[in-house]
């Protein structure tokens, strides 16, 4: 869910609130409204009620004081018309709402004036029956003001104040003792209808609050459609999308020349491709329903097969790459190579198990043969190198007597490359020996720097020929490792006989042994050529060598990096190279320091 | 260690080629005098008469292999506290071990070099008690 999401969710949230406050702007901005909507009728009562009284009290020496108050009543009035016309002219009736308001209180207070001018002026003055008439009056246009300005109870109490306050003045000061009856029962009315006004204000304001609030909600409403219709796509396109997908891996299963099962949690066949089929030779409606421990393994394996099933089960961790011995249906047995993927439902529970099973029998009879025919191989041709090389060491060993200079030159040749193709299949043989896991180390304790001691003594001779010396600069450390004596001399003589022979002559080869704290690295420094920079990546790998002249010229066979690679990571370590400071290359290993 | 140098050596081996590469390099390197057995079922017999200071053994033979041998000889008296050394092509550190477990004075794996061979034997030889 992105931001924008997040947002809208949360409006929702507070619009679905009851409690949520409707925005106290726009509720004044409707009180505002309500009032200048009430503005034209306001306008013509008091116009019409004015000139009634006008009419009413005209008589005789009060013409003068009548026709000043009903010009006054009348420019009120015009102000008021000119108010309303102003506020339905204004563009942000929202923005202006509070002056709006204040302007039209104003306004109120002056209507209300206009009639306290009335009560105060024309009540001395007149007969009984026009004080009786300008009673109603008031009454009327103080109760009548209570619809005009009830959605503002303040404004109500000053229109109606500006009735009453003088209407109670002059009953009071009248002398008259039932006029000071009336004098104390205007207060009361005024109070009863301010509080009326209260009253409407309040439902007025709630209503407000109420179509505030449905307003609102309806606008979300309509968000929360629109969002829910958006869902709804999203929805059907998934669904699309899955549906397009669902028919895709059923086309790869349909199609897949690897058999692949649906099983259930119990271990029995849900599903079957037309690859598995084929493999067990079993129709998939006849494996349906059974164990596979039942109709895919020999009756001897199905126990080991249940519990490892379970086991599978109760982990919940796909099996990848599992051997079983299993059987077709005409009895042939096969092995399989399974990847079994339980699938887990949210609650954590296996719904069903996705395996893939491969045919990998006549995989495992070629490595087997390969296996057998490189031993075999190397063993045959071991045998007769021996008696040649053996033989050659004797003649060119001088005890037979001298040999003519140049029989002893080719005898020399045949004895070193007789030792190379031994070096090339000993070699084959231990990459073999590794590739099928057969290579078993015999770790011991060792000093390390008597086993480096030892193998520049066995290079020794081999260095003398490129007229390369094997030196140790710095005194070795006594640090002791666990490894296999033989194989790390094997390594020891793979990289020191490599440093002699990329060596110019005269050069020395230095060995160091440094200690790396948990580790400790053997070091041999040559000041050979160094690594071609597109050999650098290969160099371990099998039969490379930087340049293929160089194999003729410099003998070896290009496996031993590779092998001695291996070697060390069966003994824990690793090797590497860098280029060494002022020419040359530095090989090294790592090993695992005892305590 | 021995009170005399290692001087007489008898060796069963069935290969003809290797045969006469260990007789030459004992005989003309070595200066020691040696008895060759091609055929192992006559092997003890054979041990009787030349009364060798230490033998060799090959590992694979027909017939009968090198630690058969070897157990038959542990039962003979005349031959059962000889010095035995085997010659394998099998240079695994287990099996070697398992050679030296069965009484074995030591072993020599396959190929190896005629030059160093009599120095190989002797240096078995000095370290028998």
């Amino acid at each position: 869910m992105n931001r924008a999401d997040t947002q809208e969710q949360a409006s929702l949230t507070a619009a679905l609130d009851p409690n949520a406050a409707a925005d106290p702007g726009k509720v004044l901005a409707d009180r505002v409204e309500q009032l200048y909507s009430q503005l034209p009728l306001g306008l013509v009562a008091t116009l019409v009620v004015g000139a009634l009284a006008a009419f009413e009290l005209r008589e005789g020496r009060f013409l003068e004081i009548v026709l000043f108050w009903a010009a006054l009543v009348v420019l009120v009035t015009a102000a008021r018309g000119a108010l309303l016309w102003g506020y339905r002219r204004s563009a942000d009736k929202l923005g202006e709402a509070p002056q709006w308001l204040r302007w039209l209180g104003i306004a109120a207070l002056a209507n209300g004036a206009c009639w306290g001018f009335a009560a105060a002026v024309f009540f001395p003055s007149h007969a009984d029956e026009q004080q009786v008439f300008l009673a109603f009056l008031l009454a009327g246009v103080m109760s009548g003001g209570i619809p005009m300005y009830a959605a503002s109870w303040p404004m109500y109490a000053a229109y109606a104040a500006g009735i009453a306050v003088p209407f109670t003045y002059v009953l009071g000061a009248y002398g008259n003792r039932l006029f000071a009856e009336i004098a104390l029962l205007v207060p009361l009315f005024y109070a009863v209808s301010v509080g009326i006004a209260w009253r409407l204000n309040e439902v007025f304001h709630s209503a407000y609050r109420l179509r505030h609030a449905y307003g609102k909600l309806t606008g979300d409403y309509t968000a929360l459609n629109r969002r829910l219709e958006q869902q709804l796509g999203e929805l059907a396109e998934a669904r699309r999308q899955v549906e397009a997908s669902g028919r895709k891996l059923a086309l790869f299963a349909e199609r897949s020349p690897i058999a692949v099962f649906e099983f259930s949690p119990e271990g029995a066949v849900l599903s079957a491709n037309p690859a598995a089929e084929a493999l067990f030779g079993y129709a998939a409606s006849e494996m349906l329903a059974k164990l596979a421990a039942d109709v895919l393994h020999p009756p001897v394996r199905r126990e080991q097969a249940i519990e490892e099933w379970t086991r599978m089960i109760q982990s919940r961790e796909p099996v990848i790459g599992a051997r079983h011995v299993c059987t077709r249906r005409d009895g042939t047995e096969i092995v399989v190579e399974w990847s079994l993927t339980p699938l887990v439902n949210p609650e954590n529970r296996v719904i069903s198990v996705i395996a893939q099973g491969r045919d990998i029998t006549q995989q495992l009879e070629v490595e087997r043969l390969k296996q057998e025919f490189t031993s075999t191989l190397s063993h045959e041709l071991r045998t007769p190198l021996t008696s040649i090389i053996g033989s050659l060491q004797l003649i060119n060993s001088g005890v037979l007597g001298d040999l003519d200079k140049e029989v002893a030159e080719l005898t020399t040749i045949a004895e070193r490359n007789g030792q190379r193709l031994l070096e090339l299949i000993n070699d084959i043989l231990d990459i073999e020996k590794i590739e099928s896991g057969k290579l078993s180390m015999d770790l011991r304790p060792t000093a390390l720097e008597e086993l480096v001691r030892e193998s520049l003594v066995l290079n020794r001779a081999y260095a003398e020929r490129f007229k390369v010396r094997l030196e140790v600069p710095a005194e070795l450390p006594a640090i002791r490792v666990n490894v296999d004596r033989k194989r790390a001399l094997q390594v020891m003589t793979n990289l020191l006989s490599n440093a002699a022979k990329f060596s110019p002559e005269n050069a020395a080869v230095e060995v160091t042994i440094q200690d790396l704290g948990a580790q400790v690295r053997v070091g041999i420094h040559d000041r050979g050529p160094g690594i071609p920079e597109g050999f650098r990546s290969r160099i371990f790998s099998r039969f490379a060598q930087a340049d293929m002249s160089s194999t003729r010229q410099k003998g070896g066979t290009g496996l031993g990096l590779s092998i001695s690679k291996r070697l060390v990571e069966l003994m824990g370590g690793q090797v590497g190279f860098h280029d060494r400071e002022g020419g040359g290359t530095t090989f090294w290993f790592e090993l695992p320091k005892l305590a | 260690m021995p009170a005399q140098p290692l001087n007489r050596v008898l060796y069963v081996e069935d290969d003809e080629d290797i045969q006469r590469i260990v007789r030459v390099s004992l005989e003309r390197v070595g200066k020691m005098t040696v008895e060759i057995i091609g055929d192992p079922m006559v092997a003890i017999e054979r041990m009787k008469a030349f009364r060798p200071e230490l033998v060799m053994l090959d590992w694979m033979m027909p017939g009968m292999d090198g630690p058969t041998l070897f157990r038959k000889m542990r039962e003979v008296p005349e031959t059962a506290s000889l010095p035995v050394v085997f010659i394998t092509a099998k240079a695994a550190q287990k099996e070697l071990d398992a050679l030296r477990e069965l009484g074995a004075a030591g072993t020599i794996s396959k190929p190896f070099s005629p030059k160093d061979l009599p120095d190989q034997l002797r240096a078995i030889w000095a370290s028998l008690p």
